[in-house]
């Protein structure tokens, strides 16, 4: 029971760190970005890099960061600012990208899977349960991330002007503030935090040329739900997060996979906002 | 949301339309025949792999090129039939009657799954994306439940090794050609009808649609239960060729290349989707053994300069080099289109003796701002009626309240004694109201002709094949367009009209729908006076000659001072006076609001009409 | 038409003349007069096989180079001709057509998935060529023309149930997969060798092809409690992402995966530690054919070699079978050859191959055990393993 609700506990904290990245492209240009799950993958592989080169694998969080936002730079610069007026074909332009880095990444570091040793192993006993201690503090991690958005949302001035381009970008616009800009931060900033997440999820996972594609659906759907709230975000993520923890427990986990899509695709359906207030 | 990207056009002159395509249709079937014992064994395999794949990527065209529904899930359909042959030769052998028992259960099963998409995709106020990430979720799916068939699906090893139709390659390759063939002849003369317009007007502008009485979600939903069928077809003769079923052919990753092939080919053209189809499977069965991850990553990029810089593809740099190549082309136009006047439709709206409009304790709040508070009026045959008052007032609103049944919080609103309750607008529509938009909302790449046909839709449904040369318009609609000449200009595109043509051209598509009331909203924004003039001299013609009802949203005083018959003041969300011109103009109050003078407006007592 | 010909035959001739410059590292141009037996190879050169497929071209061309320098088949020289499946049914029906209609090859041999296989025996069946199909997989696929080298379930679970039973006294097991059919086919030929020698099985779960989050599985097993757990995952990514979420939930019991090859444990590192694993050649097999086969190969290749492992090694020893049922047939006529594959037998790096049984082959199985270095240790080798009832039809 208590493993069960540390599934549930952990699942959700995965699921926010990979999404967090897309919510932000999301709210603040209404434009699913399909390129997620590459930025995803180019994390993982900055662990590589920063194992080859034989610092300590906790290196490789801001090494990510750095290369996940410079990429960032470069792409809203030449394929999504060019659609902005295009959202649908933003997506297909997104989602060419992301086959174009998968295959770059193959060109230059094979197809093979690439091992990268976990920082932190083995279980911990907690509360009379054997659990998995990377898992837990991946959990912390989430905390940490939403603390830190939030603190950039709400403290600061970028984070003020943000919100005014998610609520209302033509009045925004008007009071002066550069929504070009905006978006542009935005963008890689939230590519920036695909890449961290990419690299933080390592140690559970493999690294090799398309390991951020199972993630896409995932995240997408969590993103499409929350609207552009961290808030929902995080209620999502644990809801959704929770109900594949549940069905893939109880009934199988093939259902499982799917229970984040289906779920949220009917939540729209009867719910067009998701879980974001009004 | 309309993306910005036109058709090309596909259009020969001559009523006869339908002789062109066939001609074209019958020595394709020629060249089929004669190729299929000519071509090379091995071009002839990779040949009929690729029509049944071109068949299907002209689906994905259909709805994503010309309707605008972007759609990964055309695979999942194909691969439905696909599995219905596999499934039932395997387990239940095969024999000439299973095999037609195979190809039902698979179209009906395709069409089942559709009409599901649709429920969940296409409803009023759906958002294209969530269509576009249904369409993505059913492939997942259907893969999933695939794999996990365990031996009855064959799950990731598919199906392999059935008996099939016993016909020599040769044979297949005339038949799937001729299904591609026949496919696209009967796309193009549907496209190519009036009712086929529907499908860009639908892409530029699906709001000016469903005030147009078109039903939108069902049209959408219709065609993709076609496009489904005809994909799923496509997936039963792949199987029945190809003797193997696999989950691939239902995945997610062959839906998105067929978008990648419809774009790279040309979207919103025929010939589009059947080039890049074929020319790229082809392609990639000579060269990508010997650069199998450098091909990938060159149609990779190739799709991504496509979707950024050339939205049409590269059919059109094709065409242009064709047609720069064949200098003594005719230009093609449009077939010719004159107006007549539609004979007056009995038991219409003037029978009725109810008001044509009646509110009442109208309200809209959002959250806990009241947008409009306790609206009550009626609004009668042979009135031109104009809602005057402040910015912010809520004027706008209440217009989209008595189009649209699902807007109001609270309140009934009757329109000819009917009342609308939560109806979409096309519903509304039905009822007698049309409604103008503020911003003249035409289609940009339909001419003058289609638009106004498209306007008719609801009262006359446009021929599926055929382009009709007369377009029979009511009077009112008629007097409009003589009155701005836009009459001598029936095969004009949208996009080339003046600012003041394109506020006729829409006042005369609602007209058009034969409404009982108009509501129009700022009708005069961005005219010039002279056009000013011209305009109040139609409504007041509508008003009394016609007798419409007609209901103004304005802010030019001195024209609602000239042309109305009744003025209604609107102020925070309150009507604060309901008279005659007189009684209005010389009101205090009204000065008051107008200045700014809230106060003294929200303290004095309503004036009943 | 005539132009429409002539513009065909310089697109084929074209495609032709690239694929020879891109195999001109694998062709061998002896001088013979005679023209070459060409063996296709359809390999996933992209895909989910793209990591081995560069071992198993590699295994073929030394096989094709060795019995050129010793006067080729019949006096004829072996040409390869490789192409790419795709590692999937719809690249492999462009592979198969390619190989068998365009280039006319006399013979395919390699190692696909199970769609891919299954996607080009049709087309086999059509162009009426032998196929000796070198990947171990789930068994029980029959075609006229089909003769399989490499192990089926039947051999390969057997090892390491007996082993666990034995040594380890384990009488509880839990079986996870990936949900496909090679997965579920281990796994159910597990399960029922477990209880057919006294086991219990006490979970059996699956997770999609692509799954990569074990979590809940993993809960459940540990709840369980099994004395061991059996692992049949889809190869790649899966493998490590099963092992590595095991090994962080603290999971130390007895772990058999029947899926990993040498190959991927070494790279694994200190998580792949402990695993056993079955197979029908490990590098460390101490015979002078197998010294003398990786010889060859280094010297071949040297810095280039790709680690030769079960997937590799029956290709080099199909190609031999070839050439000896050739030679006994006299002729690279299909209805001739087809029966003399059977009959042919070939000593290799994994001791003497005889297809004879039921178009499959009786095998020495190996059991082994990652070590810390990434090395694999053989504990114990089980002798002429017989594959079982295979395909009864094709007698």
């Amino acid at each position: 029971m208590l493993n069960l609700g540390l599934d549930v506990v952990t699942t959700a904290a995965i699921l926010f760190i990979v999404s967090a990245g897309l919510l932000m492209v999301f709210g603040v240009m209404k434009i699913i970005n399909f390129s997620h799950g590459a930025f995803l993958t180019i994390g993982g592989y900055a662990t590589v890099i920063v194992a080859h080169a034989g610092l300590n694998w906790w290196w490789g969080v801001p090494c990510a960061l750095a290369i996940g936002f410079v990429s960032g730079m470069a792409v809203e610069r030449f394929i999504v600012r060019p659609l902005y007026a295009r959202p649908l074909d933003a997506i297909l332009a997104t989602w060419g990208l992301g086959i174009i880095v998968g295959q770059i990444i193959t060109l230059i570091f094979g197809r093979g899977v690439q091992m990268v040793a976990s920082p932190v192993d083995g279980a911990i006993s907690l509360l009379g349960t054997q659990y998995s201690a990377y898992r837990l503090i991946l959990v912390g991690v989430a905390l940490l991330i939403a603390l830190a958005l939030g603190w950039l949302l709400n403290g600061t001035r970028l984070g003020l002007q943000t919100r005014a381009v998610i609520m209302n970008e033509a009045l925004a616009r008007g009071l002066g503030i550069s929504s070009s800009r905006v978006r542009f931060m935005t963008f890689c900033t939230g590519a920036a935090l695909a890449s961290a997440a990419g690299c933080l999820i390592t140690p559970l996972a493999s690294v090799d040329p398309n390991m951020g594609v199972p993630w896409i659906v995932g995240a997408f759907m969590l993103v499409l739900v929350s609207g552009s709230s961290l808030v929902s975000l995080a209620v999502a993520s644990v809801v959704l997060g929770g109900a594949q923890v549940l069905v893939s427990t109880f009934i199988n986990p093939v259902l499982g996979g799917l229970t984040i899509a289906v779920l949220a695709a009917l939540l729209l359906r009867i719910r067009p906002e998701g879980f974001a207030r009004g | 949301m309309a993306d910005p990207v036109s058709t090309m056009p596909l259009r020969t002159g001559g009523v006869s339309a339908w002789k062109a395509p066939v001609a074209i249709g019958v020595a394709a079937l020629v060249v089929l025949a004669v190729c299929s014992v000519t071509l090379p064994t091995f071009l002839v395999n990779n040949l009929i792999r690729a029509f049944l794949y071109a068949a299907v990527a002209l689906t994905v065209d259909l709805l994503w090129g010309y309707t605008g529904i972007l759609t990964f899930g055309q695979s999942a359909f194909f691969g439905i039939g696909a599995y219905a042959a596999g499934l039932i030769f395997t387990h239940a052998g095969f024999s000439l009657p299973l095999a037609v028992g195979a190809l039902a259960a698979g179209l009906g099963a395709a069409w089942i799954v559709s009409r599901m998409v649709g429920w969940l995709a296409f409803y009023h106020g759906a958002s294209p994306l969530y269509a576009s990430v249904v369409t993505l979720v059913l492939p997942i799916v259907l893969v999933q439940g695939i794999y996990s068939g365990g031996e009855f699906t064959g799950s990731s090893s598919g199906l392999s090794g059935f008996d099939s139709i016993d016909i020599p390659l040769e044979a297949w390759f005339f038949v799937a050609g001729a299904f591609l063939v026949g496919l696209a002849v009967t796309a193009w003369l549907f496209v190519r009808s009036d009712a086929g317009r529907l499908m860009v007007a639908i892409r530029e502008n699906e709001a000016r649609c469903e005030y147009l009485g078109i039903n939108v979600s069902r049209y959408k939903a219709r065609l993709m239960d076609a496009c489904a069928v005809i994909a799923a077809f496509a997936g039963f003769l792949f199987a029945c060729v190809q003797m193997v079923v696999a989950p691939e052919y239902a995945g997610f990753v062959f839906g998105t290349e067929l978008v990648i092939w419809v774009a790279l080919g040309g979207r919103g053209s025929l010939i589009g989707p059947i080039i890049g189809a074929m020319s790229i499977d082809v392609g990639s069965a000579y060269l990508s053994g010997n650069l199998p991850y450098v091909w990938t990553l060159l149609v990779g990029v190739a799709f991504v300069v496509v979707i950024v810089a050339m939205p049409r593809g590269l059919a059109p740099l094709v065409a242009g080099v064709a047609r720069q190549a064949m200098p003594r082309r005719r230009r093609i136009a449009p077939a010719p289109v004159t107006f007549v006047a539609a004979q007056q439709r009995a038991g219409g709206f003037a029978d009725n003796t109810r008001p044509a409009l009646s509110l009442r304790n109208v309200q809209k709040h959002f959250g806990s701002l009241r947008v409009l508070d306790d609206i009550s009026f009626d609004a009668r045959a042979g009135e031109l009626l104009s809602l005057i008052g402040p910015n912010g007032a809520g004027k706008s609103t209440l217009m989209r309240c008595i189009a649209d049944g699902a807007e109001r919080s609270a309140g009934t609103v009757e329109i000819g004694g009917t009342e609308i309750r939560t109806l979409a607008p096309y519903d509304c529509v039905a009822l007698g109201v049309g409604r103008k938009f503020q911003t003249a909302t035409v289609f940009e790449s339909l001419s003058v002709a289609e638009a106004l046909r498209i306007a008719r839709y609801r009262v006359a449904p446009p021929s599926k094949w055929e382009r009709d040369s007369t377009l029979e318009l009511p009077q009112p609609a008629l007097d409009v367009l003589r009155l701005t000449g836009l009459d001598r200009i029936p095969e004009r595109e949208c996009r080339y009209l003046s600012h003041g043509q394109k506020q006729a051209l829409e006042l005369a598509m609602v007209l058009a729908l034969e409404p009982r009331t108009v509501l129009l909203d700022e009708p005069t924004a961005g005219l010039t006076k002279q056009e000013r003039t011209q305009i109040g001299e139609i409504f007041v013609e509508l008003s009394s000659r016609y007798r419409m009802c007609l209901l103004l949203v304005e802010h030019d005083l001195d024209f609602v001072q000239q042309i109305s018959s009744r003025i209604v003041v609107l102020h925070q969300g309150r009507i604060v006076m309901d008279g005659s011109v007189e009684e209005v103009v010389h009101s205090d109050l009204v000065r008051a609001v107008y200045a700014g003078d809230a106060h003294a407006a929200a303290n004095q007592p309503e004036e009943e009409a | 038409m005539k132009r429409m010909s002539s513009l065909l035959s310089t697109g084929r001739s074209c495609g032709v003349t690239a694929a020879l410059l891109a195999s001109l590292a694998m062709a061998n141009h002896a001088a013979f007069a005679a023209d070459p037996i060409q063996i296709g190879v359809p390999v996933g050169l992209s895909g989910a096989n793209s990591v081995v497929a560069p071992s198993v071209v590699q295994a073929a061309q030394l096989a094709v180079d060795e019995i050129n320098a010793k006067g080729g088949i019949l006096g004829r020289p072996v040409s390869l001709e490789v192409a790419d499946d795709g590692s999937g049914a719809a690249g492999a029906q462009k592979a198969f057509d390619s190989l068998i209609f365009e280039k006319k090859v006399n013979a395919l041999i390699s190692m696909e998935t199970s769609a891919a296989r299954n996607a080009g025996l049709p087309i086999v069946t059509r162009g009426r060529v032998p196929f000796i199909y070198t990947s171990f997989y789930e068994g029980r696929s029959c075609n006229r023309y089909m003769y399989v080298d490499a192990w089926v379930p039947d051999q390969q679970v057997a090892p390491i149930v007996d082993y666990f039973m034995k040594q380890d006294k384990a009488k509880t097991f839990f079986l996870i997969g990936s949900d496909y059919a090679f997965g579920r086919g281990m796994l159910d030929f597990t399960k029922s060798y477990i209880e057919k020698h006294g086991g219990k099985v006490v979970g059996n779960e699956y997770l999609p092809m692509d799954g990569s989050d074990w979590t809940s599985i993993i809960s459940k097993l540990q709840a369980a409690k099994p004395d061991a757990v059996i692992t049949s995952t889809a190869g790649g990514a899966p493998n490590v992402t099963l092992t590595k979420q095991l090994r962080a939930a603290g999971v130390k019991i007895p772990y058999g995966n029947l899926a990993v090859d040498e190959g991927t444990a070494k790279s694994m590192g200190a998580d792949a530690q402990g695993i056993y694993i079955s197979g029908s050649y490990v590098t460390n097999i101490d015979t002078p054919a197998n010294h003398a086969f990786l010889a060859a190969m280094q010297k071949r290749f040297g810095a280039d070699l790709k680690t030769p492992n079960d997937l590799s090694v029956p290709e080099y020893e199909a190609i031999y079978l070839y050439k000896a049922a050739v030679e006994k047939a006299g002729t690279t006529d299909t209805a001739k050859v087809i029966p003399a594959l059977a009959q042919v037998s070939f000593a290799g790096p994994r001791g003497t191959i005889q297809m004879d049984r039921e178009r499959h082959t009786p095998l020495t199985m190996y059991l082994g055990q990652v070590q810390a270095d990434g090395s694999v240790k053989v504990i114990e080798s089980f002798k002429n393993v017989d594959p079982g009832e295979q395909c009864p039809a094709l007698k």
